[in-house]
């Protein structure tokens, strides 16, 4: 029946657009993932993307937008790191799988709040059901700078178990603030006596 | 007269044949073009089938290529071999906006906005991240909550009246334990009526907070099932187990039951309700 050959067709030809959407994000998060460019290469970027901009076609971002978008992007960050006192100094992921509904990435995280640093590496399932997205994080691995504390060394291994990483930021704000407070507390104590 | 003889003959009946001869000559035409139609929608389906498989194709060859990490030697496949400043800033972009959702995974993110600040709470139960809360604050003239959806069976004004004006860190982190409690004992619940619902007879009492919990369960004795029932309060509103447990059973069952809901109340106390229950089946009695 022609009917059914149609019907046939356009289920392949949905499928098919599925598919190579999900193989160009792949692309994409490949391209972003395995690519970096220092500070100046952004600089430089900014100044001579505004020079460039005569010849380019209609529906892209100017680059005033783009800048305005980068700079309201910085400063959100700023902001967050300032106020939260965790500060990031390295960022990669990559994602190992890609499907419809499901995306599974591996995180590597360094950074330090306040004086404490930490090194984190974790799986970061996301899923997508009918309402909302669901997050989960699993093989959570932390590695902190003053892991000889016994204390410190149990709550590490604990929020590991559990892949806690939540517990493990709220307390760590906490734990470094405290601790800050203690060094200062000992070094004023120390050029006072 | 000439009207009476056959009908093929008068001018009328020529006629009429003339009009069906038209009739079924457009019939044909109609579905000739129908066909037709039919025809070309295929082909064009088919072609587009094709096209789509080809581009595919062509997909799966550079993500594989890009597995490999051999993009970058031919120029053609890499995109990023000449990187434009247009593709830069954007890499830029992209990069900065997953750090920001780095922030989401520590419990506490946010936006600056015109007025002031837009904080996000997030909250987990273990490695599993549940609901977000949002406050929309304006820090002029002073700290004020603009806009939030934090439930109205959390104390939001009481916490706010407490560490809003002197210490913004403190009233988020405060209203966050408040927050992550109430989710963590949610989840309990709700993974107890999700995967151990075999062993609740009746329903699963609960108030909003989710501090109250009450309902029977069975317990198993010599081949013999005995309800029990348990009060859970969990009086302590940023923590996740119960402070007053009460496990009683019926007055038939058992007295050696009677160690039974003993030992349970005080495993209830201790860990997690859902876990608790995953321990049971595992110790079956017999």
């Amino acid at each position: 029946m022609d009917d059914g050959t149609c019907q046939v067709y356009e289920d392949e030809i949905r499928l098919l657009e599925e598919e190579i959407k999900l193989l160009a994000e792949k692309y994409e998060d490949g391209q972003q993932e395995s690519t970096s460019f220092s500070d100046e290469e952004i600089l430089m970027s900014i100044k001579s993307f505004q020079r460039e901009f005569q010849g380019e076609s209609k529906g892209h971002e100017s680059p005033s937008d783009l800048k305005a978008q980068l700079e309201s992007l910085e400063t959100d960050l700023s902001f967050l790191m300032k106020f939260t006192g965790i500060q990031f100094t390295n960022h990669s992921k990559k994602t190992v799988e890609k499907s419809k509904n499901r995306t599974v990435q591996k995180h590597r995280l360094s950074g330090n709040c306040h004086s404490l640093s930490f090194q984190l590496e974790f799986q970061l399932l996301e899923m997508q059901n009918k309402e909302n997205v669901s997050a989960v994080i699993t093989d959570l691995t932390i590695i902190m700078e003053s892991g000889d504390d016994s204390d410190v060394r149990k709550f590490v291994s604990s929020t590991e178990e559990h892949g806690n990483l939540l517990t493990f930021f709220r307390s760590l704000s906490s734990y470094a603030e405290w601790y800050e407070h203690r060094r200062r507390t000992f070094l004023h104590f120390k050029v006072v006596y | 007269g000439k009207m009476e003889e056959g009908k093929a003959y008068s001018p009328d009946g020529v006629f009429a044949h003339l009009e069906m001869l038209e009739a079924r000559a457009h019939e044909a035409a109609v579905k000739q073009e129908a066909t037709e139609q039919q025809e070309e929608k295929l082909a064009r389906l088919k072609a587009r089938v094709q096209e789509l498989r080809l581009q595919r194709d062509e997909l799966r060859a550079k993500v594989d290529l890009q597995q490999k990490g051999q993009l970058g030697k031919e120029g053609v496949v890499s995109d990023l071999a000449q990187p434009s400043a247009r593709a830069v800033l954007e890499w830029k972009i992209k990069n900065i906006k997953a750090t920001l959702q780095i922030f989401y995974l520590t419990g506490i993110s946010g936006k600056l906005t015109k007025r002031g600040v837009c904080f996000c709470i997030s909250t987990a139960y273990e490695g599993t991240y549940l609901d977000s809360y949002y406050l929309d604050l304006l820090t002029k003239p002073e700290v004020q909550i603009h806009r939030h959806s934090v439930p109205i069976f959390i104390p939001l004004e009481q916490i706010a009246k407490k560490y809003l004006q002197t210490d913004i860190r403190r009233f988020l982190s405060v209203l966050s334990d408040h927050l992550n409690a109430y989710v963590g004992r949610r989840y309990q619940a709700d993974q107890l009526q999700e995967h151990f619902s075999d062993q609740i007879e009746g329903p699963l009492q609960r108030n909003s907070l989710c501090n109250l919990l009450v309902f029977n369960y069975n317990v198993s004795s010599r081949s013999k099932t005995f309800p029990f029932n348990v009060r859970l309060l969990y009086g302590d509103p940023c923590g996740s187990l119960p402070t007053e447990v009460i496990v009683s059973c019926t007055p038939d069952a058992p007295a050696s039951l009677a160690e039974t809901a003993a030992a349970h109340s005080d495993l209830f106390r201790r860990v997690a309700l859902h876990k608790a229950f995953r321990s049971f089946s595992g110790t079956e009695e017999s």
